[in-house]
């Protein structure tokens, strides 16, 4: 019987192409729309969240609280205790540094190129991989003999030396009001898509980007504002978190809360809900003109109900009953609906994975964005189709058999 | 009169309805129709009794007005009388709700109209499937049962036509065999050739001839009276009132005998009405209280006539036209379509 039935409502939709063809439009839009907004939605918190798991994600900075009033020469930190921090927390603490950038002109022969410096420890090639295509990372050596070494990525050495093997070049550079000349010991490449190259300011093609030992970056005065760490995701991060930030406070005689603590974490879940909340608001008024398009149906499903008086009653004559008409008319409206409604989740899903395709990212759509668009889209047509239904079960036999 | 006591189940079909209960196929019980137009309530119906036998043929005529569709109506249990009964094989419609009387006419009676109404867009293989489809009856069952009806009818070979590739008389063939779907006891009949020319009519009219035959209960609805000839009996209505009921085949004398006996029983149930319907009375229009009026000299006459040789109530309709087309629809040797 529920074959029969959408049998019946295929024929009905054939019979009038165009007719159906706009009903649908509505749910088609709607649906149409929906998808794209809720699928770059997906897209986005999905790139963010890669972008956060290309920084690590169990990446922490700890800091005195800026809301602290009497700040003291010991809430900075020293290499001493960044060491006494690793000894103590030994394996829990994959990596950790002085967080220290700075930017500065490289000047070679008659060339000058703003160059961004990150000064990283020697395994920081463990937490943020990178190609090393020419020469060598910095070593251990670097690091603690402060040597003015330095690697830099592939772009910024075409930039500066005209080649992208630059190992053994040198380059003069002033850090901290300190001129001196630094070598290139090694090359690397990053792979990055279009997105994170933006997020991360790679996209600026005319600024050179190299890593140096972090120590020539706390120097002269050794004191330094931040820890930068990434702990092992083997453990609890908050609880680790929790721990690292007491015995902080503690070696500096003040309150944990006096601590300031930014983690990957809080800030990838804050942008994540933030994202979610936005495309699920624009999402939620999308969802709107499926109302319209419901109407659309209903206003459609009363004229064909109309139209079809004569069949209702030629059915009802040969023993259709009450509900009998009623699931054809629903059934109908359903499929009408329903038929809108994959269309339209082809067409969104056709154009969120054109702009993906168009920006170099993958396009994230969820099946259940798509179990939710097309059930949503059915139970539109039979919330729409329930009154022109009702009325065309309700028609008076005779009358019916009778109309013109 | 036997009235079932019904219990309802959903899909369930009740035994009643598969069943054939009462030799009586059709009894009608003082059976009065009113129309309530807001203004003024119209008699449809005046107290009508009948009774139609499992295996007649019976054509039911009267002009336009007459009472005739109202009647048909109440027959195909499209509608419900205002009072008395009309028991279809025993079960006492009068009492149904609207999707009861739904599965009446599915399993009970089998429609033919006079413009055809077969589902458009829809095979005629799928037409005649209806009626099973809504007695929800397996598909491999309805597809073999309608090959075989349209088979029955000679169109086996148009199973895949749509009803505007079919000429009028093939729709009227593809109607019929999806009357007799659900192999209901009544097949009943609404001007089945008023759309139809002559050779596609007679086609028809053959086609009820041989179901009758077979054993079929066929009601026709008609104000020809070459084809109201084709059947066995033919029930005559003027103003909502049998007017005449004869038989064809059977004696002339025994027939008018049992319309005396049936007319002054309906005298005396006329005179025991209600008073509703006295007041009802008052309200209806002069033409209707003319047609009251006349009323027992109608039957002052009727009682005269009933040693006419006739075989029918000439002179109650006091005109010579009725007085005509009473001749014309008695059987007779010269009649062409006596079969």
């Amino acid at each position: 019987m529920l074959f029969e039935n959408m049998a019946m409502a295929f024929s009905a939709i054939r019979a009038n192409k165009m007719r159906s063809f706009l009903t649908m439009l509505g749910i088609i839009i709607g649906i149409g729309s929906v998808i794209s907004i809720v699928s770059i939605g997906d897209t986005m918190r999905s790139l963010f969240s890669d972008l956060y798991k290309n920084v690590g994600i169990t990446q922490a900075y700890i800091s005195i609280g800026y809301w602290v009033d009497d700040v003291r020469q010991s809430d900075y930190f020293t290499l001493d205790e960044l060491e006494r921090v690793k000894e103590i927390f030994g394996d829990d603490i994959t990596y950790i540094d002085s967080s220290a950038a700075t930017s500065a002109e490289a000047i070679y022969k008659r060339t000058t190129v703003n160059f961004d410096y990150t000064g990283v420890d020697y395994n920081y090639i463990d937490v943020q991989p990178v190609d090393i295509v020419y020469g060598r990372y910095l070593n251990e050596g670097d690091i603690l003999g402060r040597r003015k070494n330095v690697v830099m990525d592939v772009d910024s050495a075409q930039m500066l030396f005209g080649e992208e093997n630059a190992v053994g070049k040198t380059f003069r550079t002033t850090i901290y009001g300190d001129t001196d000349t630094y070598t290139v010991v090694g090359v690397y490449k990053e792979e990055m898509n279009a997105f994170q190259a933006l997020m991360m300011g790679g996209g600026a093609k005319d600024r050179g980007s190299a890593f140096i030992p972090y120590t020539i970056l706390t120097w002269p005065n050794d004191y330094f504002y931040y820890l930068r760490l990434y702990a092992s995701e083997d453990i609890d991060f908050s609880q680790f978190m929790t721990k690292l930030t007491a015995y902080v406070a503690k070696s500096k005689g003040r309150d944990p809360a006096d601590f300031r603590t930014v983690t990957a974490m809080d800030e990838m879940t804050q942008v994540d809900s933030m994202m979610g909340g936005l495309s699920a608001a624009v999402g939620g008024i999308a969802a709107i003109s499926l109302l319209v398009g419901g109407i659309g149906i209903m206003n459609i499903m009363l004229v064909s109900v109309t139209e079809r008086t004569r069949e209702i009653g030629i059915r009802k004559s040969l023993g259709a009953k009450t509900r009998d008409i009623m699931i054809q008319f629903l059934t109908e409206s359903a499929i009408l609906s329903a038929c809108g409604g994959i269309i339209g989740i082809l067409i969104g899903v056709g154009l969120v994975s054109l702009g993906g395709m168009a920006l170099g990212v993958g396009a994230v759509v969820k099946p259940g964005v798509i179990i939710m668009a097309v059930s949503f889209s059915a139970l539109v047509g039979i919330f729409f189709g329930i009154y022109p239904a009702s009325k065309a079960a309700k028609a008076d036999p005779i009358d019916a058999l009778r109309y013109e | 009169m036997k009235t079932l006591s019904l219990t309802w189940k959903k899909r369930k079909i009740p035994s009643y309805l598969t069943e054939n209960v009462s030799e009586d196929l059709i009894v009608l019980e003082n059976l009065v129709k009113i129309y309530d137009t807001g203004l003024i309530k119209v008699l449809g119906l005046k107290k009508i009794n009948l009774t139609i036998k499992r295996g007649e043929f019976v054509a039911i005529m009267g002009k336009s007005g007459s009472g005739k569709s109202t009647l048909m109506n109440i027959l195909g249990c499209l509608d419900r009388p205002t009072l008395g009964h009309y028991y279809l094989d025993g079960i006492d419609t009068a009492s149904m709700n609207p999707n009861e009387l739904s599965e009446i006419r599915n399993f009970k009676i089998g429609f033919v109209f006079q413009s055809f109404n077969l589902i458009s867009r829809t095979s005629a293989l799928k037409n005649v499937e209806l009626p099973m489809t809504y007695a929800k009856k397996g598909k491999k069952e309805r597809r073999e049962r309608a090959m075989e009806l349209l088979k029955r009818v000679g169109l086996e070979s148009r199973a895949d036509h749509m009803p505007n590739e079919l000429s009028g008389g093939q729709r009227q063939r593809v109607a019929i065999a999806r009357a007799l779907a659900n192999e209901p006891p009544l097949i009943l009949a609404d001007e089945p050739t008023g759309n139809l020319d002559t050779a596609a009519s007679e086609e028809i009219m053959q086609l009820f001839s041989d179901l009758h035959k077979e054993g079929a209960t066929v009601v026709v609805v008609t104000h020809e009276e070459n084809i109201a000839a084709f059947t066995d009996r033919i029930v005559r209505f003027q103003d909502g009132v049998i007017i005449s009921d004869t038989y064809r085949k059977k004696e002339d004398g025994e027939r008018s005998l049992q319309t005396a006996q049936t007319e002054q029983l309906a005298e005396e149930l006329w005179a025991a009405r209600p008073d509703g319907l006295r007041e009802g009375e008052a309200a209806r229009p002069d033409g209707l209280r003319e047609g009251k009026a006349a009323r027992p000299d109608d039957l002052r006459e009727r009682e005269a006539a009933k040693t006419d040789h006739m075989g029918m109530p000439a002179g109650i309709a006091g005109t010579d036209d009725l007085r005509e087309q009473g001749r014309d629809s008695r059987p007779g040797k010269e009649d062409p379509h006596v079969v």
